[in-house]
């Protein structure tokens, strides 16, 4: 149309166009739409194509994420369990939540409900913050514990590969000290390094390895559950390098292994756990690492309280000098031995190129999240519209369009979630 | 201008939801009903992985309820239901535009060497004679 007004040339203009256009309403009709239906109208086609690219847009790392996974499907099925299931499914119900709320604030601001509208957009705002709240404790719990990308993935992991439960405690060195063997078909050396660790005479300005050939489970499957990094013993018998070998090599797979001495045992395994054993020595960490064979069975590990243990400082903090590591003589509760136990299933060592799986789950729970930060910004910058009291059942094509947007980002992740986190 | 029929074009739809202005407006029962069932389909997919019926059928199990919720989601919450065709045909080659490049790549998957990183102590196998030497 040749409008002989140029469109940015205020309200007069609309109004002089309005006139003749024959709309009435909105201020912000503007001049070269017929009418607000036809200005809607626009903006939804628009808005409608912008979606079918977001899906295009997304569809090149659903490419990615099929192809490795055909691929390579023993990565997936994995390195999933890094990904805990529990803060997925309450990012998909938060953002299931909001999805419904951009609905809703729709249809207020079509029949005129300024405050429900502003309600329902603060609530679609505060869901996406916590959506990203939750990314963030995923996030930075990876980050922490080297669950990443590419060649940076390198959890703390023990002799079986399965990753370090490192509740409060720094693996130190990582997956670099593991070595598994392929043909045997298990980690033959390394399980943690432990740095320097204070107060303890006999491991001062030690590192000490140690390798657990066989851990023989006290639950009925033949996963090994390893107890966080409490665990350990340094029973005095075996500080002493050949001693300490000759009576590892000594132990027969079933035997009680002699770990659970009350002075050194913090006693955080419960019943069903199966503590892993950590032995001091003198610093020859590097000969002795190859050697040490010890097959622990800790079924029946004693409760022993943690007051007992000698290497509990009075405030509880940390042993390990420099890193703020390992708590001795933490006693686990009973949650949060299941919690370790669903998180942390153990899956062997990890496949090759594991990593790639985080490259992928980076990639798109990156993109994902972008694409939240971005609803957080506009739905803000809609609440303040609404507020202002720009919307009206004639002009609420904003609303409507930023829903629009919400509810792609809320149905990329329904997809997300279950490729990522769901993996059987 | 040619649009001024458009209005009653857009909106000659039979539906009997309450219809408001220049567009449909969601009932409180469809918006309500939709986000329960989105909520519902989201506890059913996490306790299906707790089954084991076999890793490809707890994955299709998944994947349908995905798609299932997505329907839901564009249905409703996106009101296509109740919107314009022109819409859906938009968003519905969308999708096929989406599965032609995952089906495509797939197609010849296979083809693909396992492994691309280059090691020099131990070249891959040449399957059609030996390499050629440059120059």
């Amino acid at each position: 149309m040749s409008a002989p007004h140029d469109p940015h040339d205020g309200h007069d203009a609309h109004d002089a166009h309005d006139a003749h256009g024959g709309h009435h309403g909105s201020r912000f009709i503007q001049h070269h739409y017929d009418d607000a239906q036809h200005q809607f109208d626009s903006g939804k086609l628009g808005i409608w194509i912008f979606l079918a690219q977001e899906v295009l847009f997304f569809s090149a790392l659903f490419v990615a994420y099929v192809l490795y996974r055909v691929h390579h499907p023993e990565i997936y099925s994995y390195a999933h369990k890094y990904l805990q299931v529990k803060f997925g499914a309450i990012n998909t119900g938060v953002l299931i939540f909001s999805s419904l709320t951009a609905a809703w604030a729709v249809r207020c601001a079509q029949l005129s409900q300024k405050t429900g509208l502003m309600a329902c957009l603060a609530i679609t705002i505060l869901c996406a913050c916590g959506f990203l709240g939750i990314k963030y404790k995923e996030y930075s719990h990876k980050i922490h514990e080297h669950i990443l990308f590419g060649r940076y993935f390198d959890p703390c992991v023990s002799s079986g590969g399965e990753e370090l439960l490192t509740k409060g405690n720094e693996c130190e060195a990582s997956k670099s000290n593991i070595v598994y063997d392929k043909a045997a078909g298990k980690a033959t050396s390394g399980c943690l390094a432990i740095k320097k660790i204070d107060q303890d005479p006999k491991a001062e300005g030690v590192q000490a390895t140690c390798e657990v050939k066989e851990v023989h489970g006290g639950t009925a499957s033949p996963i090994a559950h390893m107890c966080p990094a409490h665990v350990f013993s340094d029973s005095p018998g075996m500080t002493d390098e050949p001693e300490a070998k000759a009576k590892a090599e000594k132990t027969e797979p079933k035997e009680e292994f002699p770990c659970w001495e009350p002075a050194y045992q913090p006693a955080v395994c419960k019943d069903t756990e199966v503590g892993i054993l950590v032995l001091y020595g003198p610093d020859d960490h590097q000969e002795r690492g190859e050697d040490y064979k010890i097959d622990a069975t800790c079924k029946d590990a004693p409760a022993v309280p943690a007051a007992a243990d000698p290497y509990t400082n009075q405030a509880g903090q940390a042993m390990q000098v420099g890193k703020p590591a390992i708590h001795r003589g933490h006693e686990l509760t009973a949650h949060e031995i299941r919690e370790l136990d669903e998180e942390h299933e153990i899956a062997g060592p990890p496949p090759a190129h594991t990593g790639m799986f985080f490259t992928i789950y980076f990639a798109m729970t990156g993109l994902h999240g972008i694409h939240v930060l971005v609803g957080i910004g506009v739905f803000t910058w809609l609440l303040y519209r609404s507020w202002r009291g720009d919307f009206t059942p004639d002009y609420f094509g904003p609303i409507d369009f930023a829903a629009l947007y919400w509810h792609i980002v809320d149905l990329i992740w329904i997809f997300l979630f279950p490729l990522l986190y769901l993996i059987h | 201008m040619a649009n001024i029929e458009h209005h009653a074009d857009a909106h000659g739809d039979d539906h009997g939801e309450d219809h408001h202005g220049i567009s449909h407006v969601a009932s409180m029962k469809v918006l309500l009903g939709t986000g329960s069932t989105l909520l519902m389909l989201t506890l059913v997919t996490v306790g299906a992985t707790r089954v084991d019926f076999g890793a490809n059928i707890n994955l299709a199990i998944a994947m349908a309820i995905a798609v299932l919720k997505a329907t839901l989601v564009i249905l409703f919450f996106m009101h296509l239901k109740y919107d314009r065709l022109f819409h859906t045909v938009i968003f519905v080659s969308a999708i096929c535009a989406a599965s032609l490049f995952i089906g495509f790549t797939l197609m010849d998957s296979s083809q693909y060497q396992q492994s691309n990183i280059w090691n020099p102590a131990a070249p891959p196998a040449t399957p059609y004679g030996p390499r050629p030497v440059n120059g």
